[in-house]
């Protein structure tokens, strides 16, 4: 009875079956649609034994059979026995992960993780993660594409070691010869580190086959890096997210392949908007401060209005922030944000943040303000800076920290060759003359390192009438230390002043410091010594060899 | 530019001498230091450190916010070594100024500028990790036995690594020390090195097993006899950096932040300017990108 029920349909199965063999294309598919038909007459032991072997034999045929299989076999778990068995559609469907239509192997791929995703955890172990790591180490670049699709399957059941092995052979193929296979590798590293719950190999491992992707040679391959950011992203705490995903953004958004560029500006605004107003409140400072890093380098990619809408609040919190590595991740930075929102804008709401960090009490947060003043000097222009900045830049020569100090003169310097001798002649000189009655050695001592400083840039007349008698009479100071700085700056100013002025001024000084109780001050007086013969008698070479060259 | 200033540049940029070189160094400051008095006279302007730790990191960070030397004149207050991974660049560093510019830098020596001290918090380990061999740390702590034990600074402020003796009434009771030795495990020498002020009336034992407790009045009379108006001192970790105590006659300095890179204090130098006003400069540990590479070591079990 059994074998009638079973019998009787089977004669037109023998028929589905020869036209699997058929010459016509046409009726090869028509078969293939089928299948399941055929599969259910055989009975699951007999699809198993012979149908599926069968079809593992067929993958010579035309694309658009292989198409159908691939895809049919994908929904034969049911005709084969069930997930016990599941695993016996794996071998014509791997065979079909190999060939040279794409378009087939992705639909090879998508069955074979279909059934993956069934099949029970010892199953997958034993044959799915063998079957991916097959393909992975193909001869074939096609094989090598398709496991990339893989990986997230098998490696939630693998085992410590086999999981090991299945990054470390991701690893491979995100570094593969081909560009085929990295563009593979790219566009699955999302899916596969989604399925990672080791936290430390996501931000060792992924990350760093993250980072590879996105510097990779084809600009194909980036970008479908860049469309990883987002998932990558989500993987990682925020402080990595900000720390090492932001600035693959912003390299992108430099990229040099417009493609990747426009990819990454189709993304960025919202990006930004999501980034922005939710990390700048962060709870924690280190989110905050991975984000002051990484921001600013946004503004220049958003342009101005985008810039003002949506970064400039945050600029503006985090220059606030009360963690001083916040304030100063931004502040030297700022010079990016300078020209793309405009001169106005920059003196109406960043300007009062800076004067108010200016006096911040972490002095390098203080000393980042500083060397951002030539900068801001030079786009501001004379007048406005006078105005605003002018005497900011006086005290800090009076600052406690003896670093910022050092600063604050060489910042001097700067800004008088930004604004010419004159200006300073004006406005730093007799200001900073000023400061040499303190009654701290360490400050008057500030003001003979301007003094040295300045010097070359006034020009020789400004030094010798205003500056060099302050020098003079500094040599003169109850404190050793100011004296053999004396005798350091007058060391340094000799090579700017004329021979009169050496013989008649410098010279008399240093011979009575080179008198001096104290044994530094004898050393660095006998120093610039040296340092006037020299100069003098090369001065002498010099004007005799001229001399020479006329007569001759 | 000479070998010294040479060795200097070095040291600066954290990078150890050869074993000869230290030899040698360490000859010539013997020579300097031999020379120096128990009570060492300094003259204001000078500026006052703390514990180092071999922190060499911070110490920079120290040099920054105070000033170089020769530029800034220093007094150092012992236990540059130790505890910190540094512990032989920093004292090399210390020492070589010293060598170079002995009126601009006074160094006193601290109970872990110690043999059996150092043998058990780190410097010996460090020295033989560093060079193979004991000699560099023989070398050091010979000169570790000629340091002096105290300065006075124009005749008015007393620095001193620990604090006072109930055997010594007058600095020149100090002045008569044979100080060329190991520090001993008790006596006069030993308490400079190992006391520790207290809201006490009196003297008192010290936990920590070797020198005293000291009280107010203990101070009081002592600055009194001395006719000195303050003590200077360091020893004890002050999570602000330094600490007046007993109606500013005594203050502690400490100058190593974040000490043993792990207690999130800050650290402070007291800059005494030429008519000894006083300026406490506070300064916060070296940030990360500021240190060299970061030892793959594990801590050693002496870290706290």
């Amino acid at each position: 009875m059994a074998s009638n029920m079973v019998d009787e349909p089977l004669y037109p199965i023998a028929i589905l079956i020869d036209e699997l063999k058929n010459d016509d294309i046409q009726l090869r598919l028509n078969s293939i649609r089928r299948l399941t038909t055929i599969a259910r007459a055989l009975g699951e032991e007999r699809t198993r034994k012979e149908l599926i072997p069968f079809l593992s034999d067929c993958n010579d045929d035309d694309d658009e059979v292989l198409l159908a299989m691939a895809e049919e076999l994908g929904n034969f778990i049911q005709y084969v026995g069930g997930i016990e068995h599941a695993h016996c559609l794996l071998p014509p469907l791997e065979t079909l992960c190999a060939v040279e239509e794409p378009v087939v192997r992705e639909k090879a791929v998508e069955s074979l993780c279909k059934i993956g995703s069934q099949m029970k955890e010892q199953y997958v172990v034993d044959h799915f993660i063998p079957l991916t790591k097959r393909l992975g180490a193909g001869e074939w670049f096609t094989a090598r594409v398709s496991s990339c699709g893989l990986f997230y399957v098998g490696y939630p059941s693998a085992t410590d070691l086999l999981r090991a092995d299945l990054r470390a052979l991701y690893g491979q193929l995100c570094h593969d010869d081909m560009p085929m296979v990295r563009r593979a590798a790219a566009m699955n590293l999302g899916k596969f580190a989604a399925t990672i719950d080791e936290p430390q190999y996501i931000k060792t491992e992924i990350l760093t086959f993250f980072k590879d992707l996105t510097q990779d040679d084809q600009d194909s391959v980036r970008l479908l890096a860049v469309e990883g950011c987002a998932a990558i992203g989500k993987l990682l705490d925020r402080q990595d997210c900000v720390a090492h995903v932001l600035p693959v953004i912003v390299a992108f958004s430099q990229d040099k392949s417009w493609r990747v560029r426009f990819n990454v500006a189709n993304q960025l605004y919202e990006l930004c908007e999501a980034i922005g107003s939710e990390l700048a409140s962060d709870t924690s400072q280190y989110v905050r401060a991975a984000l002051a890093s990484n921001i600013m380098g946004l503004a220049p990619l958003l342009g101005k209005e985008v810039t003002i809408e949506q970064l400039l609040p945050i600029f503006l919190s985090l220059l606030k922030d009360e963690f001083p590595d916040v304030r100063l991740n931004i502040i030297s930075k700022l010079d990016q944000v300078n020209q793309v929102i405009g001169i106005d804008l920059l003196s109406q709401s960043l300007l009062p943040a800076i004067v108010e960090l200016a006096e911040d009490r972490h002095w390098r947060v203080r000393l980042a303000i500083i060397e951002y003043i030539p900068l801001l000097a030079s786009q501001l222009g004379v007048e406005f800076f006078d105005d605003k900045l002018g005497s900011l830049c006086m005290s800090w020569l009076n600052d406690q920290v003896y670093s910022i100090r050092e600063a604050a003169t060489v910042n001097l310097k700067r800004l008088a060759e930004e604004f010419g001798p004159e200006w300073a002649q004006t406005h730093i000189v007799p200001q900073v003359l000023k400061l040499i009655d303190n009654n701290h050695y360490l400050y008057r001592m500030t003001v003979l390192f301007a003094i040295s400083l300045l010097a070359p840039v006034v020009g020789s007349e400004v030094t010798c009438s205003v500056m060099l008698p302050a020098v003079i009479s500094a040599s003169k100071d109850r404190v050793p230390n100011i004296r053999f700085n004396v005798a350091k700056m007058l060391q340094n100013l000799v090579p700017i002043l004329e021979t009169s002025v050496v013989e008649q001024t410098i010279r008399p000084c240093l011979l009575e410091l080179n008198e001096d109780p104290d044994a530094d001050v004898r050393f660095f007086a006998d120093q610039a010594l040296q340092k006037c013969d020299q100069v003098i008698s090369q001065r002498r070479a010099g004007g005799d060899h001229r001399m020479g060259g006329v007569d001759g | 530019m000479s070998d010294l200033d040479r060795q200097i540049e070095q040291l600066r940029r954290c990078e150890p001498l050869k074993e000869s070189e230290v030899k040698a160094l360490c000859m010539k400051a013997m020579e300097i230091l031999v020379e120096e008095s128990n009570v060492q006279r300094v003259d204001a302007p000078v500026t006052i450190c703390g514990d180092i730790h071999g922190q060499f990191y911070d110490m920079k960070e120290l040099f920054k916010v105070g000033g170089n030397c020769p530029q800034t004149n220093y007094l150092f207050m012992g236990d540059f070594v130790d505890r910190g991974f540094y512990s032989v660049e920093t004292f090399l560093l210390l020492l070589a100024l010293k060598v170079r510019y002995p009126d601009r830098i006074t160094l006193i020596r601290g109970n872990h500028e110690s043999r059996q001290i150092t043998q058990v918090y780190g410097f010996y380990d460090e020295c033989v990790r560093k060079y193979g061999s004991v000699n560099v740390w023989r070398y050091c702590t010979d000169i570790f036995d000629y340091l002096s034990l105290s300065a006075l600074i124009d005749q008015r402020i007393f620095c001193v690594h620990g604090g006072l003796s109930p055997h010594i009434k007058t600095l020149d009771q100090i002045r008569v020390i044979d100080r060329k030795q190991e520090v001993p495990h008790d006596g006069p020498m030993c308490d400079l090195l190992w006391s520790d002020p207290e809201d006490i009336d009196d003297w008192a034992i010290s936990p920590r097993g070797a020198g005293y407790l000291f009280g107010g009045e203990v101070v009081s009379k002592f600055n009194r006899d001395n006719k000195i108006e303050l003590i200077c001192r360091a020893h004890q970790l002050v999570m602000e950096g330094y600490k007046w105590m007993f109606n500013s006659q005594l203050v502690t300095v400490w100058s190593a932040p974040n000490y043993c890179y792990r207690c999130g204090n800050v650290a402070a130098i007291l800059e005494l300017d030429e008519h000894l006003n006083k300026k406490f400069a506070v300064f916060e540990a070296a940030p990360q990108e500021e240190r060299g590479l970061p030892s793959k070591k594990p801590a050693p079990d002496y870290f706290l």
